[in-house]
């Protein structure tokens, strides 16, 4: 489903944020990715999403190259791809509801679609209820599922995920992380970025670890040696 | 999120992934975003009443000056309407080469009307008007001069001015005299109003493109976080660049209403003394309104120039994916 092919990059000014990093995540599979701050994960999501260019190498998504996607079809290409970030980016001027409708609005959703649509995605989180509340009067665990709502609502074949439980008590967390796992079960494949470490070696999934933009580990779970692909 | 619902509520998708929203869909996307700018402009009424003031002001300026051209043009109008020169003829020529200089007159088709006056004739008429009858016919000899009373057709300036100096060459005639000479420089003021119009329609413009597109930047500012957002899950830059275009349209176009509005405030003010100053040189002299085909001009080309701004504004100020 992606698969880096020594993939390096470099931001204006020299850093090196990843050097030759390869690696496969196929359809369906749901890995971690981890590391200290800086080692890297958050430059190797936004080369994904193609906000950040490569310096060397190649990443293939769905087996296209993304380095030769046109800026005009970048729109459509993100429209495949879910994304959950650490601080929600959730827009505060609108209600649950309406952030959760944003992708299918962009999409050009009918009405009666689109709020069939968010209603099923405010339910899968739990926040069916809420759905006219504006999110800044939620809490974070809950704010960070009306994000997740909103990156699941257009049924994304890939969930990306950066620091989703930065934020959370480790209770919350492990919430968050229990409907990830429930979405890579209907078939959505996932890499979640995240340092915490004893969270997510509970969780019986491949992990990745870059330190200092290299790939340095990159373990299968003992339970689902050679279950990667399904 | 039943992985089994099916997809078929989804728009059509062509094979390369884009989009092909219908056109109703795009009418409905459009709708709420013209809705959503209104609804922007009014939930920060004194911003918006500042620069909607400005953009007005701005171009209340040059429709003011275009009502005070049409309202001098109707001067100029009315008098080549019915231009008229009036030719003398020498003392020493004959009654009978008058009439052959009248006949051929007649036949040119500048001329609306040719009434020759002989010297018998102005000599009635004078003493008939100056009611100097009495002195007149004790005068040993008429002094009046045989005249021509030309009539030209609404047919501009040019026509006047070569007629006169035709006759003037003429060697049978002493003296043309062109009363509207000054109609020539009315002519000549108005041109010069009409330029000065452009030139101040195309400052003016410049400055409520600056005016809108700044406001447009500001706001553009305020919402990167939103802009950003967007971006990230796939928004084209022309579906976010909407709202904004039509920010631009509603500040372009209510900055024309309130250009109109303030403009009619203002003839309705000076109607009076206007109209009794038009009425001293004649009643068919009015004063003349903006009327509708240069308000709808107004309304559009304000409207206009506000999406430009915008554009212009976005086109720099857009985050690029």
């Amino acid at each position: 489903m992606i698969r880096f092919d020594e993939v390096s990059q470099r931001y204006p000014g020299g850093h090196e944020a990843l050097k030759q990093v390869s690696f496969e995540l196929e359809r369906g599979e749901m890995a971690f990715l981890t590391g200290r701050s800086g080692a890297g994960k958050s430059t190797l999501l936004k080369c994904i999403m193609r906000t950040e260019s490569l310096s060397q190498g190649q990443i293939l998504v769905s087996g296209r190259n993304i380095q030769r996607i046109s800026d005009k079809q970048i729109p459509f290409y993100r429209r495949r791809i879910g994304v959950v970030f650490q601080d929600h980016q959730l827009l505060y001027d609108r209600s649950v509801y309406e952030n959760v409708a944003l992708p299918l609005r962009i999409d050009g959703y009918r009405e009666a679609d689109a709020a069939r649509r968010v209603r099923a995605a405010l339910d899968k989180v739990g926040l069916l209820s809420k759905e006219k509340m504006n999110p800044i009067a939620l809490s974070g665990g809950e704010q960070q599922r009306v994000g997740i709502a909103r990156a699941v609502v257009n049924r994304p074949q890939i969930l990306l995920a950066d620091e989703p439980t930065g934020n959370l008590d480790p209770e919350l967390a492990a919430d968050i992380m229990k409907l990830f796992e429930q979405f890579n079960q209907i078939g959505v494949s996932m890499l979640i970025a995240s340092h915490d470490l004893a969270l997510i070696t509970r969780l019986r999934h491949r992990m990745l670890t870059l330190d200092n933009g290299r790939l340095i580990r990159d373990e299968q779970h003992p339970s689902r040696q050679g279950a990667g692909s399904s | 999120m039943k992985a089994s619902r099916t997809r078929k509520s989804a728009p059509s998708r062509a094979a390369s992934g884009k989009l092909r929203v219908s056109p109703g869909e795009w009418l409905r996307q459009h709708w709420l975003c013209a809705k959503d700018a209104l609804q922007r402009l009014f939930s920060q009424p004194v911003n918006t009443f500042m620069t909607l003031m400005v953009i007005g002001v701005a171009l209340l300026l040059p429709a003011l000056l275009y009502v005070l051209g049409s309202n001098l043009a109707q001067f100029g109008n009315r008098l080549t309407e019915t231009g008229q020169i009036t030719a003398y003829f020498h003392d020493a020529t004959s009654d009978a080469d008058h009439l052959s200089l009248v006949n051929s007159l007649q036949t040119d088709d500048r001329i609306n009307v040719v009434n020759y006056i002989s010297t018998e004739q102005a000599m009635r008429d004078f003493a008939d008007w100056s009611g100097l009858g009495d002195v007149m016919s004790n005068l040993e000899e008429n002094p009046l001069p045989a005249s021509l009373d030309i009539h030209l057709p609404a047919s501009g300036l040019t026509d006047i001015n070569a007629l006169a100096e035709e006759l003037s060459a003429n060697e049978l005639i002493d003296l043309v005299q062109v009363d509207e000479q000054w109609l020539i420089r009315l002519e000549q003021i108005l041109m010069l109003g009409d330029r000065i119009v452009l030139v101040l329609v195309a400052v003016l413009a410049m400055a409520v493109l600056f005016i809108v597109g700044n406001s447009i930047r500001t706001i553009i500012a305020n919402r990167s976080d939103e802009i950003q957002v967007m971006n990230l899950i796939g928004a084209t830059r022309q579906y976010m660049a909407r709202p904004f275009l039509w920010l631009g349209l509603c500040y372009g176009f209510l900055g024309g209403v309130i250009a109109w509005i303030l403009l009619a405030l203002m003839l309705l003010f000076i109607h009076e003394p206007a109209s009794a100053l038009l009425g001293f040189y004649g009643s068919e002299y009015q004063l003349i309104g903006l009327g509708w085909q240069a308000s709808l001009s107004l309304l559009l080309g304000s409207a206009l120039l506000g999406w430009l701004g915008a554009r212009i504004s976005v086109s720099r100020h857009l985050t690029k994916s």
